[in-house]
């Protein structure tokens, strides 16, 4: 019999660590210009190298399902963004911001929670073939975790919402993760058929947010080079980061 | 087994690449000049496979030396944001060649040529990894020559040049490429312990370089939404292609 309790408990653990990322934003004073783009750039990398490794993971269950699954979180990204654009003329308001600025935000919540759920498969399946959930793979996780609050906050942040906010965002976007691994865990075979499309599909939307919201606004407010070398710096240093742990 | 072969693979598979940029000029021989926006989904492409293959050399070429991979990544950084500031090519407008100066034809011809030293490179890694990569990523960068030789054709008959020379010319800027790819798969032979710097290095190089030629510009000329499927698909073929030969 596998007991499913500790899992949850190590689970809920890495959700709260997502609210880490948080925490450089909690010394940001005065949102300038250059702030905006430079942080959306960083957002932009970090999710590029974390849809490197979803894909890499999710290639190893099968290719062609993996870029099924990446096409249907684009196609995905486009309904979401239809229904947040027809308000009936009623202004989209998230969190301080309206208009523009709330859809981006809206979105990048939609696209890191939707994000969690393939990961906490993942999570699951990997760990379901007997393999107990310990204690460093947990703080594997958890680690894994906070560039994903950094990129969730680096979108937050701009539009004035307060670091405490973006932290409590962040762990909301890692809620589904634990809720995903117990039962990807429980039932492994499955869960693993639906894995590849899963994480393609996560990909998919993370890399389409990405290319449609996130660059163009970060070339919108600043310096090309500037934006270019952290967006490159970001997504390789988070791909390495991930091969570490 | 002598040990020309592989040497001469290299040598075969990377001239192909350079010379598939020839079908660039395509359009113009056909008198059908393309539209600003497919010049947009051209430099998207582009841009796509670029990212694609720095996708490949990430899980292929470092082998878990990271830290060699991350200085290398910094290195390719540091080397393309130099030869852009060095030769006045960083803020190049490929977009708008009117009213520019009279040494904007150079300066576009300068910046594809630099452009192919890192593909050549990322050739030479890939060969070294296993053939049928190698045979990928030429065939990747093959295509990719193709919308970069269709945007470098566009350019120079702007300003004058006859088809006929500006497609010469678009070959002729990816000799680098061949010689590169050349030079790098000897060296790895050479000093194995190379590969991850080498990869680091292209990776950073054509992530850097599609961030800030390719996209910002293709965003002006076609919308968001079409630019980024249209990357997002290239993408996804390279992953695909990548799968396939590994």
């Amino acid at each position: 019999m596998s007991d499913t309790s500790p899992v949850f408990v190590y689970a809920l653990l890495t959700a709260l660590a997502t609210g880490l990322g948080a925490i450089p934003f909690f010394f940001v004073r005065t949102i300038s210009e250059r702030f905006v783009a430079y942080s959306e750039a960083v957002a932009a990398g970090l999710m590029l190298g974390a849809s490197f490794g979803l894909v890499a993971e999710g290639t190893a269950y099968g290719s062609g399902e993996t870029l099924l699954g990446g096409l249907l979180g684009v196609g995905f990204i486009l309904v979401t963004q239809r229904i947040l654009r027809d308000q009936d003329g009623q202004e989209l308001v998230f969190e301080a911001a309206r208009g523009d600025g709330a859809k981006r935000m809206l979105l990048m919540v939609v696209v890191m929670t939707v994000h969690s759920f393939a990961e906490g498969v993942a999570v699951g399946v990997s760990f379901g073939g007997g393999v107990t959930l310990g204690a460093v793979i947990t703080i594997a996780i958890a680690i894994h975790n906070i560039p994903e609050g950094v990129a969730i906050s680096a979108v937050l942040r701009p539009e004035g919402v307060p670091a405490s906010r973006c932290a409590l965002w962040s762990i909301f976007s890692s809620l589904p993760q634990p809720l995903m691994a117990v039962p990807a865990f429980l039932f492994v075979e499955t869960f693993r058929v639906a894995l590849p499309y899963g994480l393609g599909f996560a990909a998919g939307a993370m890399v389409f947010m990405v290319l449609v919201e996130l660059l163009p606004e970060a070339y919108k407010h600043g310096e090309r080079a500037q934006v270019a070398t952290l967006a490159t710096v970001s997504a390789v240093g988070m791909v390495l980061f991930q091969q570490w742990l | 087994m002598t040990g020309l072969e592989p040497l001469a693979a290299v040598l075969f598979f990377s001239s192909l690449a350079a010379l598939a940029a020839a079908l660039g000029a395509a359009p113009l021989v056909l008198g059908v000049p393309p539209a600003r926006r497919v010049i947009g989904w051209a430099n998207a492409l582009a841009g796509g496979l670029m990212i694609g293959v720095a996708y490949t050399l990430l899980q292929e070429g470092l082998d878990g030396a990271l830290i060699a991979g991350g200085f290398g990544t910094l290195v390719g950084v540091v080397f393309v944001r130099g030869t852009h500031t060095a030769t006045g090519t960083g803020e190049l407008d490929l977009e708008r060649p009117e009213g520019a100066g009279p040494d904007y034809s150079y300066k576009a011809l300068l910046v594809d040529s630099l452009h192919a030293a890192d593909e050549g490179v990322a050739i030479g890694v890939a060969m070294a990894v296993s053939l049928p990569l190698g045979i990928a990523m030429a065939a990747t960068l093959a295509v990719h020559n193709v919308p970069e030789a269709m945007v470098l054709n566009s350019v120079l008959t702007s300003r004058g040049m006859k088809p006929f020379q500006s497609s010469f010319l678009s070959v002729v800027v990816n000799v680098n490429q061949v010689l590169l790819a050349v030079v790098t798969f000897t060296l790895i032979g050479l000093w194995p312990w190379l590969l991850p710097w080498v990869a680091g290095f292209a990776v950073g190089a054509l992530i850097y370089r599609t961030l800030v030629e390719l996209l910002p510009e293709s965003y002006r000329q076609a919308g968001q939404t079409s630019i980024a499927v249209v990357t997002l698909l290239a993408m996804g073929v390279v992953v695909l292609l990548a799968g396939v030969a590994t």
